[in-house]
């Protein structure tokens, strides 16, 4: 069972319930402007947070939740893991501290406590202990307009395509999150383009697993692959340098 | 002082800084002492340190190769060479990452939690395992100058050839995997750099430059110590260098044109530019350097090429795993805490190089002066019999002071404002967005209020002022109402002061005066006010009030001034002007009223400034 969110942003009046309630429910100490912040409200102590446009659109940032997580793929010791709700959680204890998962996201979700000696990666868990208690998340709780809801991420992608095509032009044609580097849990609907809650560039509909795979698929057979064709190679030189030395052999 | 003397100062200079800075870092966390932050997480320890430092090492495992499994008996006296650079590359990038992992302690972690998809996960197991091969590879090097172990020299050196095979199989697969870190950021590296090709470019990058890494070592040492460099037989492995570089040029180049990159190399951008410096680093240069014969067996020749392909090798993986894999908007650039740190731990291991060059057989090279040896250091002066004490105590002693003084300079040298603050973003004072003089919703009660911003700045104390009022503790209290600084106007306050009756200094009565004799003394039990204080008493007042308790200032004022007004302009429609402010604010007409500021004030603005009901009806008006 697959849980998900969609987020209306047509519907969210940014009255920031969402992220007061997910800094209550995670028990996040008070927010400073650190100098290692990106300026998207996100951080160590933010989970989600509420990037303004024009226009008084306001569109909830958190982690996405990916089907295919590349985070997860990139975690050396699966400190990051998706579990059977389809949602990306974090063990700390399993933390190494790489900081390759930051690397990994296309979102660029992942925050770090820069200014502790003992440091965690922080991102959104969806409320995962809830969820397990067939809850729904603190943020989807909280909301008052109902723009952001919880539900199974099929049902939410219907009522998703059942909005945008009840009222045609009221939205961009698209749930954005359907298919983006594999599908994402977190989806949203909009009258604006999202493409602001991306890193870098839109990703494309391919996992990022997908592409490491082939590499790590590899392994194995290389370590072997090597070790076998050093071993054909030595015997060949060998037995090269031998007949050598027996040729020199029987001619003196 | 000699060459070696100053060099190794310097090397010893450099570690006590990066110890010094690592400290520091272990204290306060990665953010006292780096620029590291949320939108670049990798910095120049692991661009420069980790991810170069092993690509430089892969001389162990390709010369071990030559050697051993091709039997080129030519190149063996460089075998142990090779190891040792291959070994300290190694350690280097593994204290390199101790420093830098958020939480070293657990490095060891991908041994008991597995995670097959993760290239990480595969580099840090061939990080361990060939750490492990490296040291029983080198073991015999130092076990040769005692007689323990000698079981353990004997064994290790008769199953050598398991350890270089297993050697060489581990470094294809790490020196690979550490190209396969990059291919899962696909929209984030560059794409002159990104390719699908990369653990293979990395490879046999790393193969062609190898052997390089080892020359130079020997070169350098040879120049130091003042000895005669083999130039025939390091030349010949410079070939074999060579060869493998020019496939990795082939390799690139195809890569690129079959996705059509190769116009990118030339569009003036600055990422091009350095496309073309790492070229002609790790490729031109090395190339016609290393293929024209002459040019080869020239001690510079040789030098120069190893030399650029050894940077060029660096630049391209400093390229890939953090240059040229920046967000847009980032603005990272290493403090100078980052350099000591990545400076210190090459620092280090050349000095653990030098160590042992001078103290185990690494190689058997004529010696060009035999009196620079250092066992050939008199230990009397030969004139007079004087005791110049032993050499090895005094470098000792020496080279201590060096590294006391330099370390205790580090630590003066840390950021103490960094560390303080933890990384507390420096904001510069602002005027406020609508003037000097703010109408606000002060208290969020609906009630405007003018606000004196820049009074308020003055006497809070400037720079410091703005955190009194502006949070950013929860969303939804970003801005302290003027409540929870001026408390005494908005609490209650008890009218009977008890104290005051009782003190000798006031009223001074005894407590039987009020409170019944025998009796426990509370209120209820009391005299009443009025059964002294008659004359406050209006003569028609039957009641006792239950509470001693007035209502606060600003609620006298507004609460029950204004609902009366309020009431008075609803009922009275042609007395509204008792409903506004001016009624009771008397005075010279405030700011807000300006037209250009009542434009300002009736957009919708999220700081709570909000109209008076009197500015609402001239505009509607």
């Amino acid at each position: 069972m697959s849980m998900a969110i969609l987020t209306d942003i047509t519907k969210c009046i940014g009255c920031f319930e969402c992220v007061a309630a997910c800094k209550t429910v995670n028990g996040h100490e008070a927010d400073k402007p650190y100098v290692f912040h990106i300026n998207d409200g996100l951080s160590a102590h933010n989970w989600t947070s509420i990037v303004q446009k024009p226009d008084k659109h306001f569109v909830r940032k958190q982690c996405r939740h990916c089907l295919d997580p590349a985070c997860a793929s990139a975690c050396p010791v699966a400190a990051l893991h998706q579990t059977s709700e389809g949602i990306v959680i974090y063990e700390s204890h399993k933390c190494i501290g790489c900081r390759y998962c930051m690397i990994a996201c296309p979102y660029g979700i992942p925050r770090y406590d820069w200014d502790k000696p003992v440091p965690y990666v922080q991102k959104c868990n969806m409320c995962y202990e809830l969820v397990k208690h067939g809850k729904q998340p603190a943020c989807t709780a909280a909301c008052p307009t109902q723009a952001t809801i919880f539900g199974e991420r099929k049902e939410l992608i219907a009522e998703a395509h059942r909005r945008i095509e009840e009222i045609p032009g009221k939205y961009i044609n698209k749930v954005f999150g359907e298919f983006e580097v594999g599908g994402t849990s977190v989806l949203y609907i909009s009258d604006i383009d999202l493409g602001f809650l991306s890193y870098v560039v839109i990703p494309g509909t391919k996992a990022l697993p997908k592409t490491t795979a082939t590499a790590m698929e590899a392994v194995l057979p290389t370590f072997f692959g090597v070790g076998a064709v050093m071993g054909g190679l030595h015997w060949l030189v060998r037995r090269r340098q031998k007949l050598q030395r027996e040729n020199e052999g029987s001619e003196g | 002082m000699n060459r070696l003397d100053v060099f190794k100062s310097v090397l010893w200079t450099l570690t006590g800084l990066a110890v010094a800075t690592a400290i520091t870092r272990f204290i306060f966390g990665l953010g006292a002492v780096s620029n590291l932050s949320d939108s670049t997480p990798w910095g120049i320890w692991k661009g420069l340190s980790v991810v170069p430092g092993i690509a430089l090492a892969a001389g162990g495992f390709v010369v071990t190769a030559v050697i051993y499994v091709l039997k080129r008996e030519e190149f063996h006296r460089y075998a142990k060479v090779a190891v040792l650079i291959a070994f300290l590359g190694y350690l280097s990038a593994a204290t390199a990452l101790v420093v830098e992992l958020g939480l070293p302690w657990l490095v060891w972690q991908p041994v008991i939690y597995w995670q097959f998809h993760s290239a990480l996960f595969e580099v840090s197991w061939c990080v361990m395992l060939y750490l492990g091969v490296l040291l029983l590879e080198f073991l015999p090097v130092p076990l040769e100058e005692t007689s323990w172990f000698a079981g353990l020299r004997r064994f290790l050196t008769k199953y050598k050839l398991v350890l270089v095979f297993l050697g060489i199989m581990i470094s294809c697969l790490h020196q690979s995997s550490l190209g396969t870190l990059f291919l899962i950021t696909p929209e984030k590296l560059h794409p002159l750099w990104y390719s699908a090709l990369l653990p293979i470019e990395f490879l046999v990058s790393a193969i062609a430059v190898g052997p390089l890494v080892v020359i130079l070592g020997v070169l350098v040492i040879c120049y130091m110590y003042r000895k005669e460099a083999d130039r025939k037989t390091l030349s010949k492995l410079a070939y074999l260098g060579f060869i493998v570089i020019v496939i990795y040029g082939v390799i690139r180049f195809v890569g690129l044109a079959v996705n059509g990159k190769l116009p990118m190399i030339f569009d003036g951008s600055w990422q091009s530019t350095v496309f073309l410096i790492e070229i002609a680093l790790v490729l031109v240069i090395p190339i016609v350097l290393l293929g024209i014969r002459k040019l080869r067996y020239s001690q510079a020749g040789l030098a120069i090429a190893c030399f650029s392909a050894v940077i060029g090798l660096g630049l391209n993986r400093a390229n890939i795993a953090g240059v040229m894999l920046q967000v847009p908007g980032s603005q990272y650039y290493p403090t100078i805490y980052e350099v000591f740190v990545s400076l210190g731990i090459v620092a280090g291991a050349i000095i653990v190089f030098l160590f042992c060059v001078e103290h185990f057989k690494i190689w058997d090279v004529k010696w060009k002066d035999p009196r620079e040896r250092p066992e050939y250091c008199p230990r009397f002066d030969l004139g007079s019999d004087v005791w110049l004490g032993s050499p090895g105590v005094t470098e000792r002693v020496k080279y201590s002071l060096v590294f006391a003084l330099s370390f205790a300079l580090g630590f003066a040298l840390m950021p103490q404002d960094r560390i303080e603050s933890k990384g507390v973003e420096e904001i510069t004072v602002q005027k406020a967005r609508g003037g000097d003089t703010l109408f606000i919703d002060g208290n969020y009660d609906t009630f405007g209020t003018l606000f004196d911003h820049a009074r308020h700045v003055d006497s809070l104390g400037q720079k410091e002022s703005c955190v009194k009022c502006h949070h950013m503790n929860v969303p939804l209290d970003k801005e302290s109402g003027c409540w929870e600084c001026h408390s005494s106007m908005y609490t209650a306050t008890d009218i009977f002061r008890h104290d005051w009756h009782a003190s000798p200094n006031g009223a001074d009565i005894a407590c039987d005066v009020c409170h019944e004799p025998q009796q426990e003394r509370q209120k209820a039990s009391a005299k009443k006010c009025r059964d002294c204080h008659i004359d406050l008493y209006a003569d028609n007042t039957a009641d006792i009030p239950d509470t001693y308790l007035a209502v606060s200032y600003v609620d006298a004022m507004h609460i029950l001034c204004v609902n009366c007004h309020r009431e008075r302009a609803v009922a009275d429609t042609t007395r509204v002007a008792l409903a506004q402010c001016p009624a009771c604010h008397t005075g010279p007409q405030p700011d807000y009223l300006k037209a250009e500021m009542r434009d300002e004030l009736s957009r919708p603005a999220p700081n709570h400034v909000m109209m008076p009901p009197a500015v609402l009806q001239v505009k509607e008006e």
